[in-house]
């Protein structure tokens, strides 16, 4: 009998259900859309920041200290680090999180006037397999998003013939009157070579007055085979706190659990100290400029986002309790002519949860997968990548609906039990 | 005149019979009035606000000599063009090499107030920040090689131009020696370490050579069309200057802040969209109950009209309330994100009022106009009777 009546109303006042079942889907779909935007768009904000470039710095260990300070003339500050270490920077336990790498060697080599010229090798869409079975491409064309070409393209390290290919600083390429296809000669103190001009760009910095040319061949003309000078990674990070300060002033003040907690945090430091484990003899920074200003950017937008999720969900909240409220009251002459042929209050306020209820999870669910459609609307033309589906966004809707429309019962319910089937049948 | 008084008598009286219920559909139109009113000044002042955040990169604009010769009245003129509003923080740099226990060393003179602001990401590891004439900021990597902790005196020197040529000649030349305190150690992970920082004035008295700038670096809150401006400015205006943009901050920053202001703007516009709905829905629901008593007014010789006149009356005037309610509640939500998010206020917006209260009666009529329409078009003997 009672399924007979649930079956009843939702057959018979199907409309009325309807636009119950559809404010709670509108509710629901806001909720779980602003939660799994919330909850996603740290990653995403992370993944846009990366375009200030490299976040940690890696150099060896001698020359981190002084070698700047002291400019000597033949470059041989003595340490390096060795590239074929270089994989091993994907091998730390936070692995997943360093998105993209380069190393760098500096050479300084002669033109054909006898003008001296920095000459830096790099990567520029460096191709990885590594023993773990991923694949990455990494190199200056990803770190380097603010540099403008000016003319040609990037080095493509990737294409089959891709030899002795150089890109020139637009300060330099002016002063020598170089343009892309145009040859230049480096005589290096080991080797020299001629490179073909692929590409001239304008970075607005000190790069303007550099040639860019693949790392083999700067290793070549250095005659430093196997080493590298410093390497810029790009990594996802934690914004700083208070454990990360003190972790990174002396990891061995730590306690224990402390140690583990931020050792398992992908905190710039922590990713730091695990590089300089992996590699010989090297030090690992966080770049500050990069690594503090975008601790403090996720910050602020994580909290924006969820002060303005926490705004929405009130207001679903409160649009979903408002219309059950409403559209229960309504039913008023029906819940009294059941009074009047004897049912209890009890099984009345049954009645109607129930209703409610099966209603509520018909449109909680509809509400749940628009929800994570708008969210995907959102994730696809703001960071053009989808949003993940985290989990924890189902239960947490779950939860809300439930209470809300539970709560939204609460003030009809109460007015249901107070009405007098004799003066709700005469009208009043 | 009659008439008025009694329309407005009518609806009055059926907003304060019906209490409970008006306060469900009040309370609806609040909440979306407040969400919108809400949310369109955090759009609006999002921009203004993250750019500032943005400014925690550092520089983006710097004035380096385009002849020569930079003096501080070159770098005053050349801050003119930018709006003082905008202009977060301009630190003017000299670099010298000086010695420090014989070594050669870096030694950079600056605004210590000014080089904060510009370059707020500077870590003071140990100590504090720079602040009087005779006080030393060094970097951590000099701190590291020359053993030195904050707190230390030590005695830098420095050889004029003058003095070179006998130096060179192994000739003991002349040098000016200073001595400072250290007050800090300062962490950036870039060259910044390498270096020694004093007060302009110190590098001044150490050298024996005065007004001479070869930097200056300026942090000026605007999109970067704007600093290209403020550059040509300078560059038109002062001609002992040539002002460029620091590229790789203010390329990233015009692509991050574009996206963070898009997904500010989608997000919004999915909030406002779904709240509306919701309001509109309730409003639906409110009026829709009512079907009695439209059919007891067409009963009694009502026209159709007079009854979507007043019904549409009661909801507009419920919107104009839910709306001024509504865009107090939103500007007092908008003023607690900006303080708890950016820690400063938030610009009051007086053409929100109206244009929330507005969007909130047409959308209460709106909603409410379908039903009170259809109820109108059934029979009165119908809906008395209670089909």
């Amino acid at each position: 009998m009672f399924g007979r009546m649930i079956r009843g109303t939702l057959f018979r006042q199907w409309k009325k259900m309807l636009m119950i079942a559809f404010t709670i889907a509108l509710g629901a779909s806001l909720a779980s859309a602003m939660l799994s935007v919330m909850l996603d768009v740290g990653d995403k904000v992370n993944q846009e920041l990366k375009t200030y470039g490299a976040n940690i710095r890696v150099v060896p260990k001698s020359a981190s200290v002084l070698s700047g300070l002291y400019e000597v003339e033949d470059g041989g500050t003595g340490g390096y680090i060795r590239e074929d270490e270089l994989g091993k920077i994907k091998t730390i336990f936070w692995t997943y999180n360093i998105v993209d790498y380069a190393p760098f060697i500096t050479v300084d080599a002669a033109l054909e006037n006898g003008e001296k010229v920095k000459v830096v090798g790099s990567w520029f869409d460096h191709h990885l397999s590594l023993p773990t079975g991923e694949e990455l491409d990494a190199g200056l064309e990803s770190m380097r998003s603010w540099w403008e070409l000016e003319s040609g393209a990037w080095i493509d390290e990737q294409k089959e013939s891709s030899g002795k290919e150089a890109m020139v600083g637009t300060e330099l390429a002016g002063k020598l009157g170089l343009s892309v296809g145009s040859r230049i000669s480096l005589a290096g103190k080991e080797s020299s070579d001629t490179f073909t001009v692929c590409g001239i760009f304008d970075a607005g910095g000190d790069e303007d007055n550099e040639i860019y040319i693949q790392l083999d061949n700067a290793q070549a003309l250095g005659g430093l085979d196997n080493k590298v000078d410093s390497i810029d990674v790009s990594a996802l990070t934690t914004p700083d706190n208070e454990l990360a300060e003190r972790a990174a002033k002396d990891p061995k003040s730590l306690t224990v659990a402390q140690y583990e907690l931020w050792y398992c945090t992908a905190y710039a430091s922590s990713i730091c100290w695990q590089i300089q484990q992996a590699l010989t003899d090297c030090v690992a920074s966080p770049v500050r400029q990069v690594a503090d200003s975008e601790g403090e950017i996720l910050n602020k937008t994580e909290l924006l986002m969820i002060l303005i999720t926490i705004l929405s969900l009130i207001g679903a909240a409160l649009g979903i309790c408002n219309l059950v409220t409403a559209s229960v009251m309504e039913r008023s002459q029906e819940i009294g002519l059941m009074k009047a042929i004897g049912a209890y209050n009890g099984s009345v306020s049954l009645l109607v949860l129930t209703e409610v209820f099966v209603t509520a999870v018909i449109g909680g669910t509809a509400g749940f997968f628009a929800g994570f459609g708008f969210a995907q609307i959102i994730g696809h033309s703001v960071f053009g990548s989808s949003i993940a589906l985290r989990p924890m966004v189902i239960p947490i809707v779950a939860v809300l609906v439930f209470i809300v429309t539970m709560i939204g019962c609460i003030p009809a319910i109460r007015m249901l039990l107070g009405l007098r089937p004799t003066e709700v049948l005469h009208g009043k | 005149m009659k008439k008025r008084r009694m329309f407005i008598r009518m609806i009055t009286a059926s907003l304060m019979r019906r209490r409970s219920r008006m306060i469900v559909a009040l309370l609806s139109i609040a909440i979306g009035a407040t969400i919108l009113s809400g949310l369109v000044s955090i759009y609006y002042d999002v921009p203004r606000q993250l750019g500032a955040e943005f400014r925690n990169y550092g520089a983006n604009m710097i004035m380096t000599a385009a002849d020569g010769s930079f003096t501080s009245a070159d770098m005053e003129k050349g801050k003119k063009a930018v709006p003082s509003a905008e202009l977060v923080g301009a630190a003017p740099y000299r670099y010298e090499n000086i010695r420090l226990r014989e070594n050669p060393v870096v030694a950079a003179g600056t605004d210590p107030e000014q080089a904060r602001a510009a370059s707020p990401y500077w870590l003071i590891d140990d100590g504090e920040w720079l602040q009087n004439s005779g006080e030393l900021l060094i970097g951590a990597k000099v701190a590291d090689s020359f053993r030195l902790k904050v707190g230390d005196d030590i005695e830098l020197s420095f050889t004029p131009e003058a003095e070179r040529e006998a130096a060179a000649e192994n000739k003991t030349a002349d040098d000016n020696y200073k001595t400072f305190r250290i007050v800090g150690i300062l962490k950036t992970g870039g060259t910044e370490e390498e270096y020694v920082y004093m007060t302009m004035g110190d590098l001044e008295e150490l050298t024996g050579v005065s007004d001479k700038i070869d930097l200056v670096e300026l942090s000026v809150s605007a999109s970067s069309d704007k600093l290209g401006e403020y550059a040509e400015d300078i560059n038109l205006s002062v001609p002992s200057v040539h002002a460029s943009l620091v590229k790789r901050v203010t390329a990233s920053e015009t692509t991050v802040l574009s996206k963070l202001q898009a997904l500010v703007l989608l997000v919004t516009v999915v909030v406002l969209a779904l709240t509306m709905i919701c309001v509109a829905t309730t409003m639906t629901a409110v009026v829709a109950e009512r079907r009695r008593e439209i059919g007891l007014r067409k009963a009694i010789g009502a026209s159709n009209s007079s009854i979507i006149k007043e019904f549409m009356g009661e909801s507009m005037l419920l919107g104009f309330f839910g709306g001024t309610v509504g865009s107090v509640l939103g500007y007092v939500f908008a003023s607690q994100v900006s303080i708890r998010v950016f820690s400063s206020s938030i610009s009051f917006r007086p053409l929100l009022v109206p244009i929330t209260i507005i969007i909130s009666i047409i959308v209460t009529g709106l909603s409410s106009l379908m039903p009170i329409r259809s109820a109108t078009e059934v029979d009165p003997a119908l809906v008395l009777k209670g089909e």
